[in-house]
């Protein structure tokens, strides 16, 4: 083997790692991101605004990115692989950690195809599920002492004061109360005050009030922003359940009207169904 | 009403006798019903359709509702002895279809010749879910995600032993 052989085997070697790295590791340890890889506010904190798709890693505009799969897009390769349905389990994702009477509760939900989807009635996802849907665009608008985030789907939003605590008088929300804080280059955003009415990361993956989520935010470079979450729910989970997802820079995208309640017939159609008995159930 | 098929890995074919008094001939087009891919969308596909039937249907577009959380696409399809059926076929929202290429007013109008992918209901009425529209120029765009969208997929979230 010649000298340059081995130099280029040699190194080829240890992008592969750093890749792999980059793909695990680097997810649970803060490390320090170049500075020059990524926007940033006039307060040196990573600079998150603009319009973002959750759940992909494709980089480009909308048409680009999603063109080939056909996630919302042209479709040229309906055989390449897509994001999941926010009510499917990804191939890579554990099972979620619930207590066992919780888990047959799951699993009845997702034996009735999911009908039982609070979104089926127009209501917000919450989070982290309104965080992981990929088909609608989310908007980050960020100052120095608050982030703001729009979604598309439901036109819903969160008002994420930087520094700040909880108000201890919550009204419980879809959404939740959300305040971040920064840890290095990552924005780390806890969230409480939830009600009970929402899924959190698949079909049936119901809650209770004591649901407190803690997200990571940490832009990696111009395109992606790694999203980790921990969920934990001390009346329906056995551990805290962490998920991995990230949100890719859709230049040129805007958010459009999403107003559900226009005309929304799926409701009706599940009534229809279970009162003619057809059947649909797993 | 009654459905007779012939089934193999390549095409399906299927012949329907519809209240005695409307047959549609069916081609299928396998390369939708068997590359499913789930993608994000509004509630569940599989409870209202069933993926075990994929239909293509070719037909006159008589009206589009640009609408959420879900627009709506009426097509006349003609069988071989001159009946007509209109279909409702169930697709994206508007937001979701302007990105994928659609514009209100100008990509598709009332009276345009369309071919339409999709699944039939359950409840084996008139309703579908469609996928691919082919436009009367040879554009294909995407009205709506693949069969099995939003249903829960095919492994639960939990492990229930």
């Amino acid at each position: 083997m010649t000298h340059s052989l081995r130099f280029l085997l040699l190194a080829a070697v240890a992008v592969l790692q750093l890749s792999v790295t980059a793909q695990t590791a680097s997810r649970a340890v803060a490390k320090p991101t170049p500075k020059s890889l990524i926007p940033r506010s006039p307060d040196g904190k990573p600079d998150l605004t603009g319009v973002w798709q959750a759940g992909s890693t494709q980089r480009g505009n909308w048409e680009e990115a999603n063109g080939d799969l056909g996630v919302g897009g042209t479709g040229r390769n309906p055989a390449a692989a897509a994001t999941p349905s926010f009510n499917d389990r990804p191939a890579d994702r554990e099972a979620a950690p619930y207590q066992p009477w919780a888990a047959q509760k799951v699993l009845e939900a997702f034996n009735r195809r999911a009908i039982d989807d609070p979104s089926a009635l127009c209501l917000p996802l919450g989070v982290p599920r309104l965080a992981l849907l990929g088909l609608f665009p989310a908007q980050i608008v960020q100052t120095p002492k608050q982030i703001v985030i729009l979604y598309e789907y439901m036109s819903v939003f969160r008002v994420i004061p930087l520094g700040a605590t909880h108000p201890d008088d919550l009204l419980p929300s879809y959404m939740g109360n959300s305040v971040g804080h920064w840890e290095g280059d990552t924005l780390v955003v806890d969230v409480i005050g939830f009600n009970d009415k929402t899924w959190l990361a698949g079909a049936g993956t119901f809650h209770s009030d004591a649901l407190h989520v803690v997200e990571r935010y940490k832009r990696i470079n111009k395109d992606r922003i790694n999203y980790d979450v921990t969920i934990e729910d001390a009346k329906v989970l056995t551990k805290p359940w962490t998920l991995h997802s990230s949100m890719m820079l859709r230049e040129g995208t805007r958010l459009e009207e999403y107003v559900c309640a226009e005309n929304n017939l799926d409701p009706g159609q599940y009534e229809k169904l279970l009162k003619d008995g057809v059947k649909f159930t797993r | 009403m009654q459905i007779f098929g012939a089934l193999d890995s390549q095409n399906v074919v299927y012949t329907i006798a519809m209240a005695g008094h409307l047959s549609l001939t069916w081609l299928l087009a396998p390369i939708v019903c068997c590359l499913a891919v789930p993608v994000h969308a509004h509630h569940s596909f599989g409870a209202e359709y069933d993926t075990s039937k994929p239909i293509l249907l070719t037909g006159i577009v008589t009206k589009i509702d640009w609408t959420n959380p879900h627009s709506f696409l009426y097509v006349d399809v003609k069988d071989d002895k001159g009946n007509v059926v209109n279909w409702k076929l169930e697709g994206y929202p508007p937001g979701v279809l302007y990105r994928t290429g659609w514009r209100k007013d100008l990509t598709v109008k009332v009276g345009d010749l369309v071919t339409v992918t999709g699944w039939r209901a359950r409840d084996s009425t008139t309703l579908a879910h469609s996928r691919e529209v082919t436009l009367a120029d040879g554009k294909k765009l995407f009205f709506g995600p693949p069969a099995g969208t939003g249903d829960g997929g095919n492994t639960p979230a939990v492990e229930v032993k």
